[in-house]
């Protein structure tokens, strides 16, 4: 007799979302269905009729951890309408951007990880945040990993949290020779870190990977060996960057993308009939609670040859590289493997930029209304921006985020494995769900009496 | 660019929060009015956006940086456009949980003794989230200079003249 089980919020990721299980009498899950709880509506609405230029701006505003993929990829998408080519010293510009972003989110999505990994050789989970060595110098380390690649995405970029350089048709300034050397320091530095830190990562996966079993809530919960396996395909559209209607081989094709309603995905109504008050961080939903999967999720279910595909660092390595692992432990790899990637490819672009170069095509068209995309190959994969622009107006406006690619897939891949450890599996992907607003409210007396989460 | 300048200055200015969602704009409005000053080298205005918690705390050095001050929309129930200023102490320390209640106030409280922290704060009249619409409404776009002269007073410029002649683009050299 299955039962359902109802993780909610999940946690350790970036936004909101819930894990809904059916599960078997030994705990196994039958069907997982992994869903966004934050209705996040109307960017598409939004862009209409606005110009070219706000409207990559206010792509950057949907999300507070991708601001410069979506900056990028909407930047891209309006060019891929309007067929603009931008300068080699932009693109350069904006690759250096891209690797940056890159390069502190792997960081921020070790710190959120390493709590489910035991240091090696110890009985031990990990906290990153304890005072105690080992973990206090890779802590540092991590902090100084984001501290470069945000200095860097600063630099190039023109501002530390949502980039103002980039532009339709380039970049509004170049960077100065000053500039490239401040970041190619900055870079060389985070490139012995990189490697060491990704070195440590892979170490940790892998210790992880011989253990028969992971302690959760108190209990001792197997861990198959095949976490986190599926039979969906993986998309990738660039190993490093980006792909756009304007390559001579785009790596991604509109052709294949269809949308379904998540009535048409999701599980329908449900009661929750098994709960676990141990679970780590106030249990599970308590018995009785209604679900609806259905009804809840605030996601379409994008398709890509008609089925979920799989995005992110081990879709890409997939898709150029040979890399074989599966589950979420290729996944956690394939991602530690990103980490140096990001530096060199930084590093050759700096070499190869001119400071004295063009950043800025000239003239800009300004578009006949034709379809141009972009996909942008984000940290947590790739983020596909579609737009139709005529008259420097933007007509039509839509953006297919990884996360929302990979819930699908990601509750497919739920599928064998204790409920315990979904949210490993979770993790996995690191999702990065549509973000809420944060709100403090305080009484008459100025005093706070709650912090309250607008959603 | 901005690499001439020090990447960690001695005084941060961030605005939080979504434009996106009405009157959550009015951190990252106040950034852009501070951005059109004239003001010292030492102090950087930053618009944190919606990533003050995951970015903000890696572009301060405790070494360097002594004065955090912090804009964001605040409901304590006063009239809307209505300014208040809270220390850190008014927070309640949140707990590391997940990267959304990894809010602003848990690493506040780690850092309140190594930097002084101000908190403005505007009493917002519509959040729209999570409907996105662009515009702050008229009460709390009219705290903006308000709140412009609260932060040159925390930071100590006072030139004594109008606010449109610090601008850079009007400044009378």
């Amino acid at each position: 007799m299955s039962k359902i089980v109802e993780i909610s919020p999940t946690t350790r990721h970036e936004g909101h979302s819930k894990l809904v299980l059916k599960v078997d009498d030994a705990g196994i899950i039958e069907r997982g269905d992994w869903l966004s709880i934050t209705p996040v509506r109307g960017v598409e609405k939004l862009a209409i009729n606005k110009t070219m230029d706000q409207v990559p701006k206010i792509a950057s505003r949907v999300c507070g951890i991708c601001p410069i993929a979506h900056t990028l990829a909407g930047i891209e998408c309006m060019e891929g309408s309007i067929r603009c080519e931008i300068p080699r010293d932009a693109k350069l510009l904006r690759i250096i951007l891209q690797c940056a972003n890159r390069l502190h989110s792997i960081a921020l999505h070790n710190i959120l990880i390493l709590p489910d990994f035991y240091l090696p050789g110890t009985e031990q989970k990990i906290n990153p945040f304890s005072p105690q060595e080992p973990v206090r110098t890779v802590a540092k380390r991590i902090q100084r990993i984001r501290e470069i690649g945000q200095t860097i995405g600063e630099i190039a970029g023109g501002e530390a949290v949502h980039p103002s350089n980039p532009r339709v048709g380039g970049m509004y300034k170049p960077c100065t020779k000053q500039a490239v050397s401040k970041m190619y320091d900055l870079a060389k530095e985070g490139l012995v870190l990189a490697h060491e830190q990704m070195d440590l990562m892979i170490a940790i996966i892998n210790n992880m990977r011989k253990r028969d079993w992971v302690e959760v809530g108190g209990k001792q919960v197997p861990l198959p060996k095949t976490l986190g396996y599926h039979s969906q395909g993986v998309m990738a559209a660039h190993p490093l960057y980006s792909s756009s209607n304007l390559d001579a081989n785009p790596g991604w094709d509109p052709k294949r993308w269809t949308d379904v309603r998540p009535w048409d995905w999701y599980m329908g109504e449900g009661e929750v009939s098994l709960a676990d008050p141990s679970y780590p961080i106030g249990g599970t939903s308590p018995v009785g609670t209604k679900v609806n999967p259905q009804m809840e999720a605030c996601t379409g279910v994008p398709l890509y040859d008609g089925a979920p595909v799989e995005v992110g660092p081990r879709a890409r390595l997939v898709t150029f590289k040979n890399f074989d692992m599966k589950g979420t432990w290729g996944q956690h790899t394939a991602r530690q493997l990103e980490y140096t990637d990001c530096l060199y490819a930084m590093i050759n672009a700096l070499d190869e930029y001119n400071p004295s170069g063009r950043v800025l095509a000239d003239p800009i068209p300004q578009g006949d209304g034709s379809l141009g995309w972009a996909a942008n190959e984000a940290p947590r994969g790739t983020d596909v921006h579609l737009a139709k622009v005529k008259d420097g107006r933007v007509l039509y406006y839509e953006m297919l985020v990884p996360t929302t690619w990979n819930f699908p897939t990601c509750s497919r891949a739920l599928t064998g494995a204790p409920w315990q450890v979904a949210e490993m599996v979770m993790r996995g992907y690191d999702p990065c769900v549509s973000c809420a607003t944060h709100m403090i409210v305080i009484d008459e007396d100025k005093r706070v009496i709650a912090e309250k989460l607008i959603q | 660019m901005k690499c001439t300048h020090m990447l960690y200055p001695e005084i941060v200015v961030a605005g939080c929060g979504n434009p996106l969602f009405g009157d959550d704009g009015f951190g990252p409005a106040v950034v852009e009015e501070l951005s059109r000053l004239n003001l010292p080298d030492t102090i950087k205005a930053v618009d944190a956006g919606l990533g003050g918690p995951h970015f903000i705390f890696t572009l301060l050095d405790p070494r360097l940086t002594r004065k955090l001050i912090i804009i964001d929309v605040a409901d304590f129930g006063g009239q809307p456009g209505e300014l208040a200023r809270f220390r850190v102490e008014d927070l309640p320390a949140g707990s590391y949980r997940d990267a959304h209640s990894w809010d602003l106030t848990e690493p506040l409280h780690r850092l309140k003794d190594e930097m002084d922290i101000t908190i403005i704060g505007c009493q917002p009249k519509r959040v729209t989230a999570p409907e996105f619409e662009l515009g702050l409404t008229e009460e709390v776009q009219s705290a903006i200079p308000r709140a412009v002269r609260e932060v040159l007073s925390l930071i100590g410029v006072d030139y004594g003249t109008a606010l449109k002649n610090l601008r850079k683009e009007e400044r009378q050299y």
